[in-house]
């Protein structure tokens, strides 16, 4: 038997996700991934009205806010057969990418970057060695000596107040870190611009969509009408702003984002480009249509699955097939109606909550039995990682060239081979590449909707089945997104114009949950099996692979 | 080791900020917190003399929006003193340590600095069982009543920790509750929305920083200084409520020159929020700016006050689209037919009595 | 029967005073305009107009009369409120609620007679009976309900002292959002008990012909002199 060691909270992520890991001569030998809240939201939803469901799933997750009202009003269109305008499809497809562009970033900076960027030795760096450092990988404009000083000074101060606030007890001069100080330096200077900036992008969700967190969706479209010569619709004032909010954000992304991810890499891609692979069959739903979301071979994502790792062939995949997608709750703290054993779709799936872990305050899960909040959902049975380096595969894999181009370009840079995208530091390169390509993508939409408005159609939102008096007596429907975190979907069905059953499958669901009553882990467990432990007590590594998945536990159990 | 602490101020200066913008960002909070001009000097005066406030930034059944829109607020000084001036000594979502780690840091705040911190607070509590949220191996009730025994005030954030909000919607699977149905005897400062906007809750914190004292609270527990109007009374398109112009159908030719969303089951005459004056994102637009009406996100159990788009309450037990207005129409309709069933009843039962009656009458006139 | 054995003697008396008759036409023609302008509110027609929104404030007028109505309305019932103290006994509030044995026993007995008509037996009061006094009670409650909401929502847009008074019913139904709901039924229940009520009276008097209709403006009923008063 092994060292057991927990982590919990696992900070820095959404949610409240506990990590309990079997280490074995500084090895994890075994994992297991908990997520220890729940609110039943599936529950909630049942016997309200569908056109209202988009509001109560994108609280879900205020992280990834968007995407789940995103797949809740294409269920309901699914299930009503509505097809939404095209420039409702573009200013879709526009939050879409804001989302991606500010939680990836996000994510590296703010979540992820302290695994690998150590903030106390940034204080013995040389401003002007981190400038030329700077400078020599980027044409960002603050790079100059005396910004990396005042940065640093900065630092300094804080330090020495005593008051460590968010950095105090950090894993600060873990051997595990490997950056120089200058690296350290420009990366804590970048923690802070990125906080700035991402407050900046957002704003794309406030002009369409009236707020962020939490933007305003509609089913049948979007709520925001066009106008140009009108001072209370989008115009021409609100289209530059969006304008000027996606060149901004490109910008940031590719003289910031990318090379800093690249820096960091660079350090770490020796041991971390195979660490932490984990599973190896790779989930896409796709998204991002320009043809309609009927249309699934126009999607910028495509969909499909990756079995074994092997590049050379993509299947399919269907959302509606009951053999398909399905949920398991042998080791979830659920019931199904006939018996734990057993593997539902989604839209026979069943939310009853039955707490059956240990009494708290408790030491250990009973991890042989019922361990977690979250469900275990499979494809065919077989479990699947999702996320940017799902997507990322899928993309390259079905032979696209823009995916091809930014994958190549990545790896001749860190000068590894394709197989290093199957690891922990693959996962988070991944999410750098796809924001380049969706950057790119985003200012396609821009100029797409504007050339529409041109056009003279104006359109945002049809009518005809807006009433429920129009709705058949009985339906059911399926909305599938790419959500940042990965592939993410919502089931419906509608019964007497009401919500009779709706369930959310959602990539950190994937990701996290529990072993399948066959006893196959998920994601998370298999990559950090292998995971080096250098020091127990301060289980960095586990950090490092987990925030790989960029964890979000809300959405994973809702 | 107090006294040693750099102030606000020096902090800013240090940043970078010229005195200048140290002072205007003094008056856009004093301005936010609705004081007169001499607050300036106040607001001013706090924050060059005040040091570190540790916080403790507690998440319990959330969605962790209130957190992002926290790292929104958008006077770029604000958000530097909010990460950088307070002392967030935890915060689940930004801090660097994890696991035991994380349980030292907030053990620590609550021993070193007991009845001087302040607890902010995300999300609900579920009651219905211990096991529903559970963080480090205890109860979201356990914690929230440790870290609350030491707390100066509390601050809850959003819908979720003053009202519940969604999952404490009907059936309330969890029997979720705000946080002040499960801690007493302790200031509880209700931040409304869903979430909030991000300047309202720098706004408030800068509050307690400056004055050291709780703000205003209306009957809900809210800051008056956010959620004193109606977000009808600060709307731009209420001349158009007045006008009696509305639109009818979304995208409609009404909707096109941004007329009044009552009738798209606007909230906004009965929720009390800043959406109208501060906006969000940096004022750059709000709900019902971008065309969609407010759902009333600021008020206690706005999700069952449902469906979104209609005026009123569906009524329980009936469909959707059943409002008050059909049920009177319907009952309406009974009680006429009602009424006239007895009078053709009365008629004919009443018979002899009604003959009599005329006969009377005829008596008397004669 | 009794009816057909003799007689009666007819004598008229005089029942309501005048301000219980002001008090009773200016509440119905209050509630009337209340009805009218509060269902416009929550129900607003759909007017097509190319117009700007400055040119008209048709909404507002209406709110505007709503709110003067409401103000006439609550006055007028707080006056009504006090006359049940001093007015005569057909206007005291010990009439309204049904606290003695022989005032459910006439509330059955009305029933019986009135409304299911399963006998013709007849029944004595003067000022209300029974059963209708009550309904007046239950009607009086709506009546302080729909001036505590009302008031309560308007303590929102006004700055006037009075309906602050009010303000303390929101918190206390959890939000404006449950006020407006509440008040908003509560006007159906007024449409219903107006159409009751006029219907009733008319009908009293075509069955027992004592001039009930017609006692709300001049004040004086016809009574059969062998007819106790139960008060
Ligand atoms: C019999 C008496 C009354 C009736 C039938 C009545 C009816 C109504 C109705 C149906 C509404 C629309 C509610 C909605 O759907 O949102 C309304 C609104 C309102 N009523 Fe009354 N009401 C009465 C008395 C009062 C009184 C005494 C007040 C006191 C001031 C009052 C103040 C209001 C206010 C403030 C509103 C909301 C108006 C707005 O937000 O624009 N009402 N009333
Ligand atoms: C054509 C219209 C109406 C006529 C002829 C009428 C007549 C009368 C009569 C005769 C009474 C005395 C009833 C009795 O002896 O039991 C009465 C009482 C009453 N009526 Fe009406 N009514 C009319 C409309 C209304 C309306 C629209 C309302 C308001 C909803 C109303 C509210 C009341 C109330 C509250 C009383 C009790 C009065 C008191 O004791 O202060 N009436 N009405
Ligand atoms: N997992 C997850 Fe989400 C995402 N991305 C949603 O679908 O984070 Ni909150
Ligand atoms: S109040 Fe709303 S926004 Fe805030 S945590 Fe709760 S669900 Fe999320
Ligand atoms: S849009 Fe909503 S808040 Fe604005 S005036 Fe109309 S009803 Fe009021
Ligand atoms: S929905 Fe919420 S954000 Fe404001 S406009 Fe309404 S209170
Ligand atoms: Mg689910």
């Amino acid at each position: 038997m092994g060292q057991r060691i927990v982590v919990d909270p696992i900070t820095r992520i959404e949610g409240h996700l506990r990590i309990e890991a079997e280490i074995k001569d500084g090895i994890i030998v075994d994992a297991y991934s908990s997520g220890t809240m729940v609110r039943g939201i599936e529950l909630i939803l049942k016997g309200r009205d569908p056109r209202d469901a988009w509001a109560f799933t994108e609280r879900v997750c205020g992280v990834c806010t968007t995407v789940h009202a995103l797949a809740s009003v294409r269920t309901v269109e699914n299930a009503l057969k509505i097809t939404i305008p095209p420039n409702a499809e573009l200013i879709r497809n526009l939050m879409f990418c804001t989302q991606y562009m500010q939680d990836h970033v996000v994510h590296f900076y703010h979540l992820h970057a302290l695994d690998w960027v150590d903030v106390v030795s940034a204080l013995k760096a040389n401003p002007a060695a981190t400038s030329a450092l700077a400078q020599s990988i980027s044409s960002w404009p603050r790079s100059s000596p005396g910004y990396f000083s005042d940065v640093q000074k900065r630092v300094a101060k804080f330090v020495e107040s005593g008051q460590l606030g968010i950095f105090a007890n950090g894993y600060w001069g873990h051997s595990a870190y490997k950056l120089p100080p200058e690296a350290n330096l420009m990366a804590v200077a970048h923690y802070l611009e990125a906080l700035e900036w991402q407050k900046e992008i957002v704003k794309v969700h406030t002009i369409f969509g009236g707020k962020n967190p939490h933007p305003n969706y509609l089913v049948g479209g979007v709520p925001c009408a066009i106008n140009i010569e009108e001072s209370n619709a989008l115009n021409a004032e609100r289209l530059a702003y969006v304008g000027t909010l996606l060149a901004q954000a490109k910008d940031f992304i590719n003289q910031v984002y990318i090379p800093d991810l690249l820096a960091v890499a660079s350090f770490y891609k020796s041991d971390w480009g195979a660490i932490g692979g984990g599973i190896s069959n790779y989930l896409a739903y796709g998204d991002l249509p320009t043809n309609g979301y009927e249309d699934v071979s126009s999607f910028k994502f495509p969909r499909g699955i990756i079995m074994n790792r092997n590049l050379s062939e993509v299947i399919p995949v269907d959302g509606t097939d009951p053999d398909q997608i399905q949920e398991q709750i042998a080791h979830s703290y659920y019931d199904y109606s006939d018996g734990d054993k057993g593997s539902k779709h989604p839209w026979e799936g069943e939310t009853k909550l039955n707490y059956t872990g240990p009494k708290p305050p408790y030491e250990s899960l009973n991890v042989s039995e019922k361990y977690s909040w979250l469900k275990t959902p499979r494809w065919k049975g077989h479990a699947m990682e999702v996320g940017p380096l799902s997507r990322m595969l899928v993309g390259y894999a079905s032979g696209k060239d823009e995916y091809k181009e930014v994958i190549h370009y990545a790896l001749q840079k860190l000068d590894v081979p394709v197989t290093a995208l199957f690891s922990t530091l693959g996962r988070t390169a991944a999410r750098g590449l796809e924001s380049v390509l969706v950057a790119k993508w985003s200012t396609e939409f821009y100029d797409q909707l504007l050339a529409n408005i041109k056009n003279g159609d104006t359109r945002t939102f049809v009518a005809d089945k807006w009433d429920p008096e129009t709705w058949p007596s009985e339906a059911k429907g399926v909305g599938m997104t790419e959500a940042p975190r990965g592939a993410l979907a919502h089931w419906i069905r509608i019964k007497d114009k009401l919500i009779d059953n709706y369930q959310l499958v959602v990539p950190s669901t994937w990701n996290a949950s529990p072993r399948d009553q066959n006893g196959n882990l998920s994601a998370y467990e298999a990559a950090l099996i292998g995971t080096p432990i250098a020091d127990p007590e301060n289980p960095l590594e586990i950090l490092r692979t987990i925030h790989s998945f960029d964890p979000c536990l809300a959405c994973a159990v809702h | 080791m107090s006294t040693k602490k750099p102030t606000i101020y020096e902090e800013v200066r240090a940043a970078g900020y010229s005195r200048r913008d140290f002072l205007k960002f003094c008056g856009t909070m004093a301005a936010m917190l609705g004081l007169e001009a001499s607050g300036v000097a106040q607001v001013a005066k706090a924050l060059e003399t005040n040091s570190r406030i540790p916080v403790l930034w507690m998440h319990f059944q959330e969605c962790t929006c209130c957190s992002e829109s926290f790292i929104r607020s958008s006077h770029p000084i604000v958000a530097d003193i909010l990460l950088d001036k307070i002392s967030l000594d935890y915060s689940e979502t930004l801090m660097a340590a994890a696991g035991h780690q994380a349980e030292k840091s907030l053990r620590d705040t609550m021993e070193k600095y007991h009845g001087k911190y302040l607890m902010l607070v995300e999300g609900s509590i579920p009651t219905g069982n211990e096991g529903y949220c559970c963080i480090g191996g205890r109860s979201a009730e356990s914690i929230a009543k440790e870290v609350a025994a030491g707390a100066k005030a509390i601050v809850a954030w959003g819908n979720c920790a003053s009202a519940g909000c969604v999952q404490a919607a009907d059936p309330n699977p969890t029997g979720a509750k705000p946080i002040h149905k499960v801690i007493t005897g302790k200031p509880i400062i209700n931040v409304q929305g869903c979430p909030p906007i991000a300047e309202v809750m720098a706004g408030v914190i800068v509050h307690l920083l400056t004055f050291d004292r709780i703000p205003q609270l209306d009957g809900l527990g809210r800051p008056k200084a956010f959620y004193s109007r109606r977000v009808h009374d600060t709307c731009y398109r209420r001349p158009n409520y007045d006008a009696g112009l509305f639109v009818q159908s979304f995208d409609d030719e009404n909707a096109r020159r941004g007329y009044c969303l009552y009738k798209m089951g606007c909230r906004g005459p009965n929720t009390y929020n800043s959406c109208g004056v501060i906006k969000w994102n940096n004022g750059v637009s709000f709900p019902i700016q971008s065309g969609h009406p407010c759902i009333g996100c600021s008020e206690a159990n706005f999700w069952d006050n449902g469906p979104f788009y209609q005026h009123l309450q569906s009524f329980p037990g009936f469909g959707i689209e059943d409002t008050a207005d059909k049920i009177g129409v319907g009952l309406g309709v009974v009680t006429g037919v009602g009424i006239a069933a007895h009078a053709i009843s009365t008629n004919i039962r009443k018979h002899k009595q009604i003959v009599e009656g005329q006969e009377e009458s005829n008596d008397e006139n004669i | 029967m009794k009816n057909s054995a003799k007689k009666p003697v007819i004598s008229e008396r005089y029942v309501w005073e005048l301000p219980v008759r002001f008090y009773h036409w200016i509440n119905a023609l209050c509630i009337v305009v209340l009805c009218v302008t509060g269902y416009l509110i929550g129900r607003p027609p759909a007017i097509q107009s190319a117009s700007e929104a400055s040119f008209s404030y048709w909404f507002g007028t209406v709110r505007f009369i709503h709110f003067i109505a409401a103000f006439v309305f609550f006055f007028n019932f707080v006056y009504r409120t006090y006359w049940g103290f001093v007015g005569n006994k057909y206007a005291r509030w010990y009439n309204f609620i049904p606290y003695k044995k022989s005032q459910w026993k006439e509330i059955l007995c009305v029933l019986k007679v009135d409304i299911l008509q399963i006998t013709n037996k007849r029944f004595s009061t003067v000022g209300h009976n029974n059963l209708a006094a009550f309904t007046y009670f239950l009607t009086f409650l709506a009546f302080a309900f729909q001036s505590l909401t009302g008031f309560g929502l308007y303590a929102a847009m006004s700055n006037s002292f009075f309906p602050q008074l009010f303000a303390w019913i929101i918190p206390i139904l959890g939000g404006d959002f449950m006020a407006r709901q509440i008040h908003h039924i509560l006007m159906w229940f007024f449409i219903l008990f107006a159409m009751v009520h006029v219907y009733l009276v008319f009908y009293h008097d075509y069955i027992e012909r004592t001039g009930v209709t017609s006692s709300m403006i001049g004040g004086w009923k016809f009574v059969e002199d062998d007819k106790e008063d139960t008060k």
